[in-house]
């Protein structure tokens, strides 16, 4: 293990200057201050800020912080619900906003080669000529950058179908903490060896740094419909999910949207949901015409068995669309609701989801506070998004602190601590509530093989009780200002 | 090292005198001719853990076993002591069939979890021409995958949690019991495909995929490979309703009793989905056939061909089979040098993965056969697995590919933490790991 001081360095500013271009590291306070944050409340403020532009000048810089004690952060559009880009003990962040190529398409056998800097949409944006494009489709898609999805193993709306990142990458090259490039994977099938890309992948920043990705791409299904069915109760709306999954159909989609959601998107949307509904659920089916046709006649009897009030459909782009600008407007339009709210992310087997949801309700009414759920129900993927205003002394520790109920809630119900945003910072602690001792040593192992230490992204993903950079004092006081920033 | 009889003892008295196989019958738990000195069979994941402290304590080498039709994969072993059985370990842990997944343990077989699924309608997405035997532990280690993978994936993409006891027997969790989960490295990717080596799979998790409502088989057949790839993406492109597509070339399409030409390459087409969906997908595979003048050939019960498809590249009937990985778009070319390296293989592709088997009933050079099928691999940038060879050429040839280099470093390192004392299937792995 590397220790890590934290003191301006002009050295270490000096080096890195030489190896990647002096306007391209950021030293000032006024430039720093921007690298600091990322859609969390954790701050950790960095030495230095480079912003490379090859996967060559990476691996220098990575080289520069070695030599020089200090830790290494990476860092892509700064959208991460964890803090997983927060630079907790300083040293120097990587960012790579410049590294934002697309390398290679190769529509014959479905893949594509891109830097960590591109933008997730851009991918699919870029390979639509051919009629394909990329599946993972985190709500954050026009902004957050590939590498960060690698980082996070990102997941999105459309992973009940199609499968989050891990699923979708066949190869990363790296840079190991000893300033090495390297690649693991391979763009053919069942490379030899262990699957250390399947490793690297949500590894949160913490094992090495990814300077390029090969990606599986898909064909655009023939035909997409999208249902939208409104219930009174959330309760029937969870049944819905469970009997759709039960009856053999596995959606491209399939969301949910609670009264406290819907209150908000309606005030800023104007989507057309009744004030007194309970949920709303958004079913996506895709593939031939014939499969959409049949399967969206079951989901709409089905709906209809459980007592859906109303059921609209969408068939063209235009009106599916507009069935989806409630649920994409959803975060944004929370902020209607309350001067702050805390996103969580937690997943519960399906089965499970009207019990916990009930568990949920209930701790916010303990703690008084109000939530709004918009989450991902056809994984048992949960997002409560807990409304609260951290002007009143003791409510952003009280919010943490409901978060943590919430959380214990899905990992009784046999579930987990995160199913797309991370455990970061912010929940590392958790990590000992699904993961025994020995099983977190073994986890330890591939850090001790990967010989990382404290290289990269120190304190986060472990369970710790060191505090994050300067945050801890600050987090009492902070605001979450998820807002128009964040994303599901 | 540890005497026979006092090893056998200590067995018997962790996993009972009737989960140690007599000495007489260990020869069934031969890997390439080497015989452990004890098989045991423990009945809890608690016997596993502690058979692993006690080998880790004496330095005694373990093979994990599920129902061996995968053990001709991997290198020679370095050193064997025991056999673990994991065939006492075959229960159902966890079914609820709306979360569409399901736990089992590591020793049940895959036909026997398919059964207990179907009334359900679920299967685990893995097809295996030995799923009678095979074991999904064993599944695991070798990260097997059959020709549904065009529509599943492998099993890489559906395993979402593990129990693993390690080297040094510790009963640890990997993932969990949910479809979506980013709590921790993804150590079940580390362990899929691990051949034993860097701990023992006692129970796994998987997401599972409704039974589809309606299926149909198709044959179509071709003058090149070039031709049958070519079709074979087209139907891709369009998204049919396919669970499947396999290539076979003359020698395996004859082998398999289908009813085409000697001169033909066959691509089997197994259709699945919704009824009119699945009815949708045979038009338009007749029509495309017709239009880029493709053969159509009768189909005789879809069963009975499967059957005969699984028995075409058996290893059992193999001197030597081989797998090779490359681009889909190599693939062509790939067959071709296979082809021409001689002694007429069968082969049987998965043209939109791009894996292929290659068997050889006899083989007169092994070795020079071996180096042809090496060469034309690498021609096309794939890469190959001796799957199947004669025993004693193991003895001088690595199976896997050959590698060097920075990330086979980390691989050895992964190793090295995982496996310390170096007794977890030695030597069967990539470079000898």
């Amino acid at each position: 293990m590397l220790d890590f001081q934290v003191v301006t360095n002009p050295a270490l500013i000096r080096d890195l200057r030489r190896a990647v271009g002096a306007k391209w590291v950021l030293d000032a306070p006024e430039d720093l201050i921007v690298y600091e944050y990322d859609a969390t409340i954790e701050r950790g403020m960095p030495e230095a800020v480079v912003l490379p532009d090859s996967d060559e000048q990476v691996a220098a810089a990575v080289r520069i912080a070695r030599r020089h004690n200090v830790p290494v952060t990476a860092r892509g559009a700064g959208t991460g619900l964890s803090g997983g880009a927060i630079p907790c003990d300083g040293g120097v962040v990587i960012a790579t906003s410049r590294m934002n190529r697309i390398l290679e398409v190769d529509p014959e056998n479905r893949l594509a080669v891109v830097e960590p800097g591109v933008i997730n949409l851009d991918v699919s944006e870029a390979v639509a000529p051919y009629g394909l494009y990329y599946a993972p489709d985190p709500s954050s898609q026009k902004a957050c950058t590939m590498g960060g999805n690698v980082a996070e193993n990102a997941g999105g709306p459309h992973c009940l179908r199609y499968g989050t990142t891990t699923n979708h990458v066949l190869g990363l090259q790296i840079v190991t903490p000893e300033g090495d490039l390297l690649w693991l994977g391979d763009k053919t099938p069942d490379p030899p060896g262990y699957d250390l890309t399947g490793l690297v992948v949500g590894s949160e920043g913490t094992l090495c740094i990814v300077t390029k990705i090969i990606v599986r791409l898909l064909d655009r299904p023939q035909s997409t419909v999208t249902l939208l069915a409104i219930f009174d109760e959330v309760d029937q709306a969870s049944r819905a999910v469970s009997a759709i999954i039960g009856q053999g159909i596995v959606p491209a989609a399939l969301e949910m949207m609670d009264r406290n959601t819907m209150r908000a998107v309606e005030e800023a949307v104007h989507a057309g949901y009744p004030p007194d509904a309970g949920a709303v659920l958004l079913i996506e089916v895709d593939g031939l015409e014939e499969e959409t046709r049949e399967q969206a006649d079951s989901v709409r009897a089905l709906c209809d068995e459980l007592g859906a009030r109303e059921l609209r459909i969408g068939f063209s782009l235009e009106d599916r669309e507009r069935l989806w600008a409630g649920r994409k407007g959803a975060l944004g339009a929370l902020g209607r609701l309350a001067p702050s709210y805390y996103i969580l992310d937690g997943v519960v087997p399906r089965t499970k989801l009207p019990a916990v949801l009930r568990g949920v309700y209930e701790a916010c009414d303990r703690f008084g506070f109000q939530v709004a759920n918009v989450f991902h129900a056809g994984d048992g993927n949960l997002h409560p998004n807990i409304l609260f205003d951290e002007r009143v002394p003791g409510a952003t520790q009280r919010v943490l602190d409901l978060g943590a109920v919430i959380m214990r809630l899905c990992v009784d119900a046999g579930g987990t601590i995160t199913g797309e945003h991370g455990v970061g910072y912010e929940k590392r602690n958790y990590m000992s509530w699904i993961f025994s001792e020995d099983d977190l040593e073994v986890m330890g192992r591939v850090k001790l093989a990967f010989g990382t230490g404290g290289a990269f992204n120190p304190g986060k993903v472990f369970p710790s009780s060191k505090g994050c950079g300067e945050v801890s004092s600050r987090m009492k006081g902070a605001i979450a200002k998820a807002g128009p920033d964040a994303y599901v | 090292m540890v005497k026979q009889t006092s090893l056998i003892s200590r067995l018997q008295s962790i996993a009972g005198a009737d989960g140690v196989t007599p000495a007489a019958k260990l020869s069934a738990f031969a890997v390439d001719g080497l015989t452990p000195q004890a098989a045991v069979a423990p009945s809890t994941y608690e016997q596993v853990a502690e058979v692993m402290s006690y080998a880790h304590a004496e330095e005694l080498a373990v093979i994990p076993w599920g129902g061996g039709s995968h053990m001709h994969i991997g290198n020679l072993p370095s050193r064997y002591d025991i056999a673990l059985s994991l065939s006492r370990l075959d229960q159902i842990v966890e079914h609820e069939p709306a979360d569409l997944t399901v736990t089992c343990q590591a020793g049940i077989t895959l036909a026997a979890l398919q059964r207990r699924l179907r009334p359900d309608g679920q299967l685990v997405p893995l097809d295996s021409a030995s799923a009678e035997r095979a074991t999904i532990g064993g599944l695991l280690a070798v990260n097997a995958s059959g020709a549904s993978r065009h529509a599943h994936g492998a099993l890489r993409d559906f395993t979402i949690g593990l129990r693993v006891v390690t080297g040094d027997g510790r009963l640890t969790r990997a993932g969990g019991r949910v479809v979506k989960n980013v709590a921790g490295y993804d150590l079940c990717k580390l362990y899929v495909g691990s051949l034993g080596t860097l701990g023992v799979i006692v129970e796994a998790t998987f997401k599972l995929a409704p039974l589809p409502r309606a299926q149909r088989t198709a044959i179509t057949t071709f003058d090149s490979a070039a031709r049958a790839c070519a079709f074979a993406a087209e139907l891709q492109r369009r998204g049919l309703s396919l669970r499947s597509l396999q290539l076979l070339n003359p020698a395996a399409a004859s082998g398999a009793d289908l009813p085409v030409s000697v001169r033909s390459f066959a691509l089997v087409l197994a259709l699945a989905g919704t009824p009119q969906a699945v009815e949708r997908s045979h038009r338009e595979i007749i029509d495309l056939a017709r239009e880029s003048a493709a053969g159509m050939a009768p189909v005789d019960g879809a069963d009975k061909l499967e059957d005969s498809l699984r028995q075409s590249a058996s290893p059992d009937a193999s001197a030597l089979l081989c797998k090779a990985t490359a681009l889909p778009s190599r693939l062509p070319a790939l067959i071709e040098a296979f082809e021409a390296v001689g002694g007429s293989p069968s082969v049987i592709a998965l043209p939109t993965v791009g894996i292929l088997h290659a068997s050889w009933p006899t083989v007169d050079d092994v070795e020079d056969t071996v180096r042809g099928v090496r060469d034309a691999t690498a021609g096309v940038g794939g890469s190959l697995v001796i799957e199947v060879c004669p025993r004693d050429l193991k003895r001088s040839l690595d199976v896997f590919p050959d590698v060097s280099g920075p990330s086979f470093d980390l691989m050895r390192r992964v190793k090295r933490e995982f496996d310390p004392a170096g007794i977890l299937s030695p030597g069967r792995f990539l470079g000898r790991l």
